[in-house]
């Protein structure tokens, strides 16, 4: 029985918004073998036969331009798929049936989606689809991807298909020459295809040039200076309201390791159970619950808000004024919406990242991503830095730590760009800027939801296993930090760490910074202090020990000079974000080899900025 | 002349579409043919050209503009 189908379209054409309505939850994510391309495989059951959909990587064409091209192209053609569905914005017609007349040469059964149905109508377009269907030979459908009354006609109309298949009756005719890859027989075939898709479109729609008004919004939008202004506005405004949503959910994170804290110790204590499991249960299991909700939290407000401003045709606007600065990097336009949220949470920045084109854009701009400071960081530099710097020279850390994003982020790219984003395959943006669309709210909420539920557990797990790893080196039986592995091996390596300009308490400093940027006051108020131990430190337990600054202060200026201060203060800002947002990008890219390697590139990169920062300030300071 | 020569507002038709294949395949498959009336809506320095073709607002970056010629009503 044939049960096999997949989704093809442009982008824009709704195609990932037919797919998450059919699979829901039942999806899966993969790489095409040997290629850095995503594959999405999901299924869903209708009148008891569960139906197999390939959400094929969206492209303008099927000429081989691109990886994901060729990849699509094969899959049809090698039969992978026992129908192919078809997506074009019935909005924009002509242009977008083009898609239909590069699937002709591959002769295989298929169905025909018109979407945005809604928007046609918006703009005054009718369209005869009957007659589109018996011209072209296969079932036509009207359909609103955004709205889920449609789907059952769908779903009844893809079963029946697969039973009974029907391919296009009309194909467009090819220009015959020798030379078939030229710039010229490109452009005759081109030509040829839009001349065939005319003569489809004769009488089903009316396609002529109208004078294309602006509208205000887009003169403002669109506008080289105050554009990348409201750009700029609209980002921080959405990455705002991505913070309110994720409030509640985060305070409800931040409640559980508050209230299973005591009572776990408690109850473990009292049955007798030995101190290491009282304190994976009561401290690192709460915590890792923590994390992943407050994560999934994050991930849930992020989507939430680019699903709508990608819904609504922002991003393509934001892509098009980015686009030449981003460029040099690499990157595309688009880059430009995670980038700026990464100022406020590495995590939602890495989940942005969902709106690039490809895999290897993606990888590239969640690396790019890291080398932002967030919030946090934005929280601890002026405290540590206040205490061994007067304010001016303090606004001097921040500016230095600025102009070295823009050295680090550039320097991410000439590292990894190379092999992530080859050379042959920047070209320049040639896109569509779809026009403003109404939000469909439910839809847009629903694939947050499940964006969110899917990191939390996919989460659970990493989180589990590094906090854990965490707790093997930072556990101490008595309470005192010199009791722990940590500290044996950090005072033990500390002739190396003083190399990089660290001694052992900034460099423990240093490593919790890997772990949560949040941890590191506590845990230097726990190696320099003596306060509390790093373990209740770093994880915010109930039993950690408030920071007082000013004792701190006195406590970190005893010990540490000016010179390693600024160091330390280099080192943990450009060291990896944290263990949730490392489990976020390995979530999000799905390769464990490039989430290593890069995070491999930010540790190194840190201790030798490190390292170089703290010989030349002590040769002034 | 050139598309990146184009003025805002002003109507026209495609003429020559340069550069090689990888090009010629891009800019055709989002419907840039020769022989296609478009409108340019904005062209800003340092920006990429915005052209109104076959009912779709359509992003070209210069250099690539710069390949394509065209012939303004």
């Amino acid at each position: 029985m044939k049960t096999r189908i997949a989704l093809l379209g442009q982008p824009n054409s709704g195609k990932s918004t037919v797919y998450n309505a059919l699979t829901g939850s039942r999806q899966h994510v993969g790489n095409w073998p040997g290629k850095t391309v995503e594959k999405n495989d999901g299924y869903y059951t209708y009148k008891g036969t569960r139906y197999t959909v390939t959400d094929l990587p969206g492209s303008y064409g099927l000429s081989g331009n691109s990886d994901e091209e060729v990849i699509t192209a094969e899959f049809i053609k090698l039969g992978l798929a026992d129908l192919v569905c078809i997506l074009v914005d019935a909005s924009q017609l002509e242009r977008s049936m083009y898609m239909v007349a590069e699937f002709a040469a591959l002769d295989k059964p298929a169905v025909l989606l018109l979407n945005m149905m809604d928007v046609a109508a918006s703009q005054n377009k009718e369209i005869d689809h009957e007659l589109l269907e018996r011209r072209l030979g296969i079932p036509v459908l009207p359909f609103i991807a955004a709205e889920s009354r449609g789907y059952d006609a769908l779903r009844e109309l893809l079963a029946r298909e697969l039973e009974a298949p029907h391919k296009l009756s009309s194909v467009p005719e090819l220009p015959k020459g020798e030379d078939r890859g030229s710039a010229d027989a490109v452009r005759a075939e081109s030509e040829a295809k839009f001349r065939w898709i005319r003569r489809m479109l004769e009488g089903v729609t009316r396609s002529e040039q109208k004078k294309y008004e602006m509208s205000k919004r887009d003169r403002r939008l669109l506008s080289p200076v105050w554009g990348k202004l409201a750009c700029f506005g609209t980002i921080l405004l959405g990455f705002l309201a991505a913070m309110v949503i994720c409030f509640p959910l985060m305070g409800i994170g931040a409640m559980i390791p508050q209230l299973l804290n005591r009572p776990i110790a408690d109850l473990l204590t009292s049955l007798n159970v030995h101190p290491w499991l009282v304190s994976i249960f009561s401290i690192i299991l709460p915590n890792t619950l923590y994390f992943c909700v407050a994560m999934s939290g994050f991930v849930f407000g992020v989507n939430l808000v680019f699903g709508y401003l990608e819904e609504i045709g922002f991003l393509a606007r934001a892509a098009y004024q980015f686009d030449n600065l981003l460029s040099g990097l690499g990157l595309q336009g688009k880059a430009i919406c995670p980038i700026l949220m990464g100022f406020g949470c590495t995590i939602g920045g890495t989940c942005g990242t969902r709106v690039m084109d490809n895999w290897g854009q993606r990888m590239l701009t969640m690396a790019v991503v890291w080398a932002v400071p967030c919030a946090s960081i934005w929280t601890i530099i002026p405290v540590i830095s206040s205490m061994f710097f007067t304010p001016l020279q303090t606004l001097l850390v921040v500016v230095g730590i600025l102009l070295y994003v823009m050295v680090l982020m550039t320097a991410v790219s000439k590292v990894f760009g190379r092999t992530l984003v080859p050379e042959n395959a920047r070209s320049g943006m040639i896109m569509e800027l779809p026009p403003y669309h109404r939000p469909h709210w439910k839809h847009i909420a629903k694939e947050a939801l499940l964006k969110a539920f899917d990191i939390f557990k996919r989460a659970l797990r990493t989180v589990t296993l590094i906090s854990l790893l965490f707790w093997v080196f930072s556990y101490s039986g008595t309470g005192n930090v010199a009791d722990s592995l940590l500290y044996k091996i950090g005072t033990a390596i500390e002739p190396v760490t003083r190399i990089f300009g660290l001694g052992w308490r900034t460099f423990m400093g240093f490593l919790s910074s890997a772990f949560a940027k949040e941890a590191v006051l506590g845990v230097l108020n726990a190696v320099f202090v003596g306060n509390g131990t790093v373990l209740d430190a770093t994880f915010r337990s109930a039993f950690s020990v408030a920071t007082d600054n000013a004792v701190l202060g006195r406590a970190m200026t005893d010990v540490v000079g000016k010179a390693e201060a600024l160091a330390f203060m280099c080192a943990c800002t450009f060291n990896i974000p944290c263990v949730m947002a490392l489990s976020t990008t390995y979530r999000e890219s799905h390769s464990l080899k490039w989430t290593a390697r890069i995070a491999a590139f930010y540790i190194c990169g840190a201790l030798i900025l490190s390292c170089i920062v703290y010989h030349i300030a002590a040769l002034f300071l | 002349m050139k598309l990146t020569d184009t003025k805002p507002d002003s109507c026209g038709v495609i003429r020559r579409i340069g550069g090689d294949a990888h090009l010629a395949k891009r800019i055709t498959a989002i419907g840039l043919t020769e022989g296609t009336e478009f409108q340019t809506v904005r062209n800003d320095r340092k920006m990429p050209v915005l052209i109104y073709l076959r009912e779709t607002l359509i992003a070209v970056n210069r250099t690539d503009a710069e390949r394509i010629e065209v012939e303004t009503a």
